[in-house]
């Protein structure tokens, strides 16, 4: 009897005291979030499915609120207007989108400068794995042209060391983001015919990218400035566009001190 | 020196992961980049170290003293899952990068059984309370030492040419037998 008494008093006060021990933890640990995530993640139908893409749907609501899926991927429907009122935006059918390859840098081989000589594998992959290359920016373009390798359309042709994307044959097939060492291409939607985005990756401060490369984006804000419609915004030292917001004005490429923000058609 | 010489059985000839074949688990899923199977050994050696610390004192002071030592299991399990409760809160806190590459890994340490096994050996070993956390402490960074080196060689696998049956989890599993080939021969460093 005194065993059984000892043993419930020592599992009840071991697991009370972890338990406080445990909920003082989670108030000091607690992780801000945008509070939109959650309201979207409860009106998604929540079993994860991933048919949409994205592992939860916690995932794809976070997406959402990001801008980078479209407000009615969930291939089961459901509630976008309210999706759309949370985030205080209009809702635009995406059935007619369309989304291509975009490639996050916009510097030719020329551009770039050269920190030494690479005479290895003709490969991005391996360039990227031997000090990162010849040039001096560790954010953008190699040059070798994994992508237009692993391109089963024939959609990507490099012109000057920088690949160039067609976007009436990519058919977002996402085989070069996957082949890109560094990231940086990227699926996105097309909505109009042009398209003002910002074609540099460099996380730098504005010297150290200035350093590396002439087009780089310097993080000088200016597009922040001028752009009347609150589409551009900086992100560690990078310009950014939002695609929901920009009304293609073109103020911002035009503005641009390095000529980072290009104009896609 | 009684210290120095458990620290070294512990990390090189008594490995975990390569001498007992636990926490197989993380070793083989989570070994795809250096920097999660960095992350993901530092995470346990932490959880270890602590598991340790704490184990000690609930063992010594309660469950010897009244005879309960029938609930070692479940208290270790108590133990190593709110640690890693709060280190998975941490972890999201500081990086949330880490966090999503870590994934379901993360939460998995609680059933990690090497650290089980950590929690169980420590009275059988009869370490005092300095010894078992060194012990705790060493154990985890062999076990962090076998995820970067099984990293690494998992890395410099992308270039490797390796016949069409063997890609993937074959050619894993063939790497972590060699390695733990390897460790053997670590069993002559210590005469004891």
């Amino acid at each position: 009897m005194n065993l059984i008494l000892a043993s419930i008093l020592t599992m009840g006060g071991l697991s009370a005291l972890f338990a406080i021990f445990l909920a003082i933890m989670e108030k000091r640990f607690k992780v801000e979030e945008d509070t939109r995530i959650d309201k979207i993640t409860n009106i998604l139908p929540g079993i994860n499915c991933g048919g949409c893409g994205y592992g939860s749907c916690r995932a794809l609501a976070e997406a959402m609120v990001k801008g980078e899926a479209p407000l009615d991927s969930c291939v089961l429907g459901g509630k976008v207007e309210e999706i759309a009122k949370i985030l205080g935006v209009k809702f635009e059918s995406g059935k007619n989108e369309k989304k291509i390859a975009f490639i996050k840098c916009g510097a030719t081989d020329s551009q770039r400068r050269k920190k030494a000589v690479y005479e290895g594998v003709e490969s991005c992959q391996a360039a990227n794995m031997i000090a990162g290359g010849e040039n001096i920016c560790p954010y953008g373009c190699l040059g070798y042209g994994d992508c237009e390798k692993v391109c089963p359309f024939g959609a990507i042709t490099l012109i000057e060391g920088l690949p160039r994307v067609d976007s009436q044959k990519c058919t977002g097939c996402g085989k070069c983001v996957e082949a890109c060492p560094r990231d940086l291409i990227s699926l996105e939607y097309i909505r109009d015919e042009i398209s003002y985005r910002v074609a540099c990756s460099s996380l730098d401060k504005g010297k150290r990218a200035r350093v590396a490369c002439s087009k780089a984006c310097i993080g000088c804000g200016l597009c922040v400035k001028i752009c009347p419609f609150d589409a551009s915004y900086l992100e560690n030292n990078l310009a950014k566009i939002d695609q929901r917001n920009c009304q293609r004005c073109g103020l911002c490429a035009w503005r641009c001190p390095t000529g980072a923000i290009l104009e896609y058609l | 020196m009684k210290i120095i010489l458990l620290i070294l059985s512990t990390v090189l000839v008594n490995n975990f992961v390569l001498h007992y074949f636990l926490g197989i688990c993380p070793f083989l899923g989570v070994t795809g980049r250096i920097k999660s199977a960095i992350a993901m050994g530092l995470a346990t050696t932490f959880v270890m170290t602590l598991t340790a610390t704490i184990i000690w004192p609930i063992e010594h002071l309660i469950l010897f003293k009244f005879n309960l030592s029938f609930l070692e299991y479940v208290v270790a399990i108590l133990v190593i899952a709110s640690l890693v409760q709060v280190i998975e809160m941490f972890i999201r806190k500081v990086s949330p990068v880490i966090y999503r590459t870590l994934g379901i890994y993360l939460p998995l340490i609680t059933t990690n059984c090497s650290i089980l096994f950590l929690a169980l050996l420590i009275p059988l070993r009869g370490y005092n309370f300095l010894e078992s956390v060194v012990f705790g402490f060493a154990a985890g960074i062999g076990f962090t030492l076998v995820m970067v080196i099984m990293g690494a060689i998992r890395e410099e696998l992308d270039f490797a040419d390796i016949p069409e049956s063997f890609k993937g989890a074959p050619i894993t599993l063939i790497i972590a037998g060699l390695l733990a080939l390897v460790f053997m021969g670590f069993s002559g460093l210590i005469s004891a």
